[in-house]
């Protein structure tokens, strides 16, 4: 409710109280709840250009498509080059280029998923634009976030990135077999993420050789596992 | 840059009530931003005046208010205050959700991550 308050210079003052985040907040509500009329599991992924998500995307599609009907909504903010991936390793893809946005928003999402056959699929893979700061602040509808850092990222980006280790279901530390050459603790790493967000679970992987992938399903705990 | 996301909702928002209520003028505007959110006001309150010009906003001055993050504790039932390192400039350095009372880390957080347009001062 408005409230107009007089101000002694002639001026007044409403207060609005209006919450700037609750459109993509009731977006995401939506999509949520289409997602489970379908009875589709989604998985937002995050992590910066390099970290190793479409690889990540392009294991777990691999590794599902047997068990389970994949598809992936790919974000980027130019090109077709995660798309064109993941398509290859045999899942439908939608491609969503958001031109300079540096996140993918509810909305956003809810244009891509009217796209899909929602009946035909169980798991959604989203890959959310490479960037792990802004993405923190939109939740778009799936019902677990995935983090992914790598070794040759260094050894700080969890303790700089504590606000997106505040929604994360499960986080990735991706490039293991580089973690030697590149003089980076993954243990520190994992009790980086733990100190911000006591019991999440930590994950190994070296996607590219598909090593962790298994425990990754299982982190990841999709419906009927 | 989500700073810039959020401007745009702040200006259009402003705008809007400001349009509803009449204004010929607006003053200023009080925007609350949770201190469990990513985003700078600096940044942010640039980017609202940028979008002011040209409108009955321009020149407008733009106030934010810190919103301290509170959680609540699944475990013990503890609901509060959730304190956090600060540096120098009252900034948070790092973050640690877990229950201040019995250390659990099943917690909700109740406040801390909200981005609100609190008030706007216009001239009728």
């Amino acid at each position: 409710m408005k409230m107009i308050i007089p101000s002694i210079q002639g001026s007044i003052e409403i207060d609005l109280s209006e919450n700037l985040l609750k459109t993509n907040e009731q977006i995401a509500r939506e999509n949520r709840n289409l997602l489970d009329q379908f009875h589709v599991f989604a998985v937002d992924i995050l992590g910066s250009i390099g970290s190793g998500k479409t690889t990540l995307v392009q294991q777990l599609v691999r590794h599902l498509k047997e068990r389970r009907r994949v598809a992936s909504i790919a974000g980027d903010l130019t090109t077709t080059i995660d798309a064109d991936r993941i398509r290859s390793a045999g899942a439908e893809v939608i491609q969503i280029n958001t031109g300079g946005e540096c996140h993918l928003d509810a909305n956003i999402v809810k244009n891509a998923l009217v796209k899909m056959n929602l009946e035909d699929l169980d798991v959604l893979l989203i890959e959310n634009v490479g960037n792990l700061i802004c993405p923190a602040e939109f939740p778009v509808g799936a019902h677990r976030r995935m983090v992914v850092v790598s070794t040759t990222e260094g050894p700080y980006m969890v303790v700089k990135h504590p606000y997106i280790m505040m929604d994360a279901g499960v986080l990735v530390i991706n490039k293991m077999d580089l973690a030697e050459i590149m003089q980076v603790d993954m243990e520190q790493l994992k009790r980086d993420a733990l100190g911000i967000k006591p019991g999440l679970k930590v994950i190994f992987t070296n996607a590219r050789a598909g090593e962790g992938i298994e425990e990754l399903i299982s982190a990841l705990e999709l419906p009927g596992h | 840059m989500h700073e810039a996301t959020l401007a745009n909702s702040i200006v259009q928002t402003v705008l809007r009530h400001a349009d509803e209520a009449g204004a010929k003028k607006i003053r200023s505007v009080t925007v609350e931003l949770g201190e469990w959110t990513t985003f700078n006001p600096e940044q942010v309150g640039f980017w609202v005046k940028v979008g002011f010009e040209k409108t009955i906003a321009r020149g407008a001055r733009v106030f934010f208010k810190k919103v301290e993050g509170s959680l609540r504790c699944n475990s013990c039932g503890y609901e509060g205050k959730c304190p956090q390192p600060h540096d120098g400039m009252d900034r948070m350095i790092g973050l640690v959700l877990e229950c201040p009372s019995c250390g659990h880390p099943d917690v909700e957080i109740v406040r801390g991550r909200e981005a609100i347009v609190k008030t706007i001062k216009i001239d009728t």
